[in-house]
């Protein structure tokens, strides 16, 4: 994965935008858009757009940085954490996503794993160049499968600070000429261990992290919102799952490490969430990696798995 | 024996640990006096901290005839404590019979405060920094600080700093319901969210304890503080207050079968064998304790009794959060550290008070401390640390049976103890040694010995 994205040149077409675009702007069109591919028949190419989107100079704003560490349980320093610059450049993501010659629709998409390189520390005084574009479109046994990667710089710096690579599943489409991979083989049943932090998640957790992250996705506000595009209830952003797990990881990480995370079913709001941390020490006792699993500890369904390692 | 790479010294002289190291003088314990402990919402639900150290303070100035006395510094803490109670101990003595000239200061390490004011003061004694100190400390389960919302402290704060009325009027906007909700303290561990109880659950079932053990165990607590309480024991070590004269929670009439009959609270969600009750674990409770310490001098100067002298202690930490030892696992590395340096072990010790947080953790510290891997590969010994006599832990009941207000536990314990020791050492005449041990919050643990005089 690493060499295939982390060199940093693409062939992609930049194309710069004169300040982030609104989110909820997105949202809106990207319904529009789903109600037009309704209407008109869906989108037949399987090509993904050439073009990346990027924006120069992005600024961060430290009250929104300090409620987002708080939420989390990162102590308010003045780096970044590694899930809010993935917040900062989502709306980038979206917007790749949102284009007309994307060929998948964009809302109703699951986020499938997340993966992080954050090789330099990035603080709050830092401007930002961030870029975003779409790859690697191929089949899932539900349906289909892209990668968002997305890159973060000090402005005018050539060299990335940020690297992320977000899988999304667009579930039940299926795209001619892009094949269905034969069914995964069957994941050894997950088996509950000793937690070592239980998580009491309150109804407005969805809202609090739309808050500070700036993702309104109805799905994650509350049930009413949520119920009208077909979920049960609110369920919580995958990011801020993982980013909890990664400010649970605590400072053995350090400050260039690689973050993945792979989500397996979704956290409905209220609950609890049990998380086991496993720390893999080096022949010297050296920190080496941490492995995080959440589950249900009601049903013993794992929510997400992933995993924090030495860079 | 070598832990973790220090060497120890032997003790002065055979006999005696107290003789001294050159230079320091002897820290010794006068007595102690304590109000009986309360169960929450109960005899003391109305009593402030403030109030309830004052009681324990005053009885023990009448005790030992304190009153106008100006005392070297008296530090006491509480663990549930209100921010209008940031010089709590400074305001006890100002309503207390001491002279107003008495300094005093807060101390707060979870429920190791009261024993660590002990190890602070009597090193102060030691040192020939004061001649005299009283230790302390105080809990209400009851009577605990409220917090306002997030919301609203932070719509309260940047009123206070707003300048014009349109900026208030912006500010209180922001205000929702919710934000009206008070938030009541809890018992979870800040960086895991697992409860005190649900984290020794995980090591309960990690020492396999069983739940038969357990109830043996508060049992024995009850009895044993029946029997002292019958005998008089406390006779001189506590003042009745608002109408209780024995801890509220005790329980002469219990039995194992009774115990048996309770339901497991504790790790009933955490995939482990649930085990721990209510009868085995300690309730919240309201109380506070006091320790008159002093130098050898002031206390002959004043005609005081020296029941016994601190000799040394040790704080020990364990790395918790990801699992590596359990919350309360900390005293087990701390005793084996502290008997090395007075090179003891455990046959030298003639009392031992390991603070009953839960039956299962006194039981789960027994175990490590007799499991010979656990001792080689984490304690760095060559074998087990070895086995605790069960007819010398806890002989007058501890906090399963007296309750457990946080701060105030360590004065409970060391009070009785150097009490009892003077007992054994005059009836032996030889010198008694009694260890302590607190466990608490965040991974920590305070251990000290005592021995008679």
């Amino acid at each position: 994965m690493r060499a295939e994205h982390g060199g940093g040149m693409t062939s992609a077409r930049p194309v710069i935008l004169g300040e982030m675009p609104s989110l909820s702007k997105l949202y809106v069109n990207a319904a529009a858009q789903a109600a037009r591919r309704r209407l008109l028949g869906t989108h037949d190419g399987t090509a993904l757009p050439g073009e990346s989107h990027e924006v120069r100079g992005v600024a961060v704003d430290v009250a929104t940085l300090t409620a987002y560490q708080h939420l989390i349980g990162e102590t308010a320093s003045d780096v970044l954490p590694a899930g809010f610059i993935h917040a900062l450049a989502f709306p980038l993501a979206m917007s790749v996503m949102n284009r007309d010659d994307f060929p998948l629709p964009l809302l109703g998409m699951i986020h499938l794993r997340n993966s992080v390189e954050q090789r330099i520390p990035v603080f709050f005084t830092d401007a930002l160049d961030i870029t975003a574009r779409v790859e690697n479109l191929r089949g899932h046994r539900a349906g289909t499968q892209v990668d968002v990667i997305a890159e973060v710089r000090r402005a005018g710096t050539a060299e990335i600070c940020w690297l992320g690579i977000s899988t999304y599943l667009a579930k039940g489409v299926f795209l001619p000429g892009i094949d269905k991979p034969s069914p995964a083989p069957d994941r050894a049943e997950f088996k509950v261990p000793d937690p070592t932090a239980l998580w009491h998640l309150g109804v407005d957790t969805g809202r609090a992290y739309a808050a500070v992250s700036g993702d309104f996705n109805p799905i994650h506000l509350s049930v009413l919102s949520a119920k009208a595009l077909g979920m049960r209830r609110s369920i919580a952003h995958g990011m801020y799952l993982a980013s909890r797990a990664l400010a649970d990881v605590g400072p053995s990480r350090g400050d260039s490490f690689a973050w993945e995370v792979d989500f397996d079913a979704p956290v409905f709001l209220p609950c609890r969430v049990a998380l086991e941390i496993t720390t893999v020490e080096g022949s010297a006792g050296a920190w080496c990696r941490s492995d995080f699993v959440a589950w249900n500890p009601r049903s013993g369904r794992r929510h997400f798995h992933g995993s924090v390692s030495a860079l | 024996m070598s832990i973790d790479g220090q060497s120890t010294a032997g003790p002065e002289e055979a006999g005696s640990l107290t003789a001294g190291i050159p230079g320091l003088r002897r820290a010794v314990i006068v007595g102690g006096n304590r109000i009986p402990f309360a169960r929450a919402g109960g005899a003391y639900a109305k009593s402030a901290n403030l109030d309830m150290l004052t009681a324990a303070l005053d009885g023990l100035i009448a005790r030992f005839g304190l009153q106008d006395e100006r005392i070297g510094e008296v530090a006491a803490g509480a663990v549930l404590k209100h921010s209008r109670d940031f010089n709590l101990t400074r305001e006890a003595v100002l309503g207390s019979a001491l002279s107003a000239e008495t300094p005093a200061y807060d101390l707060q390490q979870a429920c190791a405060t009261g024993l660590e004011t002990v190890v602070g003061l009597a090193n102060k004694i030691k040192l020939g920094q004061i001649d005299s100190a009283v230790a302390g400390g105080v809990d209400s389960a009851s009577d605990a600080p409220v917090v306002v919302s997030e919301g609203l402290r932070e719509v309260i704060l940047d009123l206070s700093r707003a300048k014009t009325l349109p900026q208030r009027l912006q500010i209180l906007s922001r205000l929702r319901p919710k934000d009206l909700a008070p938030l009541a303290p809890g018992t979870a561990e800040p960086r895991t969210g697992l409860s005190m109880g649900e984290h020794q659950a995980l090591t309960t079932a990690q020492w396999k304890i069983s739940r038969e053990a357990q109830d043996e165990l508060a049992y024995n607590s009850h009895r044993n503080l029946a029997a002292a309480y019958d005998s008089g024991f406390f006779d001189d070590l506590l003042t009745p207050y608002r109408g209780l004269s024995r801890d509220g929670n005790l329980r002469a009439d219990t039995s194992l079968e009774k115990l048996a009959t309770l339901k497991p609270v504790f790790g009933k969600n955490l995939g482990a064998d649930a085990t721990m009750t209510a009868g085995n674990s300690t309730p919240l409770t309201d109380g506070a304790s006091t320790v008159l310490l002093a130098s050898e001098a002031w206390a002959d100067a004043h005609d005081l009794p020296k029941l016994a002298a601190v000799v040394d202690a040790e704080a020990a930490a364990v790395d918790f959060v990801h699992g590596k030892d359990g919350l309360l696992m900390a005293p087990v590395f701390a005793v084996p550290r502290l008997l090395a340096r007075q090179g003891l072990t455990l046959a030298d010790i003639d009392f031992f008070e390991i603070h009953e947080a839960f039956a299962a953790t006194v039981l789960s510290t027994l175990a490590a401390w007799e499991d010979e891997e656990f001792c080689r590969t984490r304690l760095g010994l060559e074998g087990a640390f070895g086995s605790v006599d069960r007819s010398r832990l806890n002989v007058n009941g501890s906090s399963l049976a007296a309750g457990h207000p946080f701060a105030a536990t360590g004065g409970r314990i060391v009070a009785s103890l150097a009490k009892q020791l003077h007992a054994k050492g005059s009836a032996t005449g030889r010198p008694a040694r009694g260890l302590v041990s607190v466990c608490a919050a965040g991974g920590q643990g305070v251990v000290a010995i005592l021995e008679s005089l």
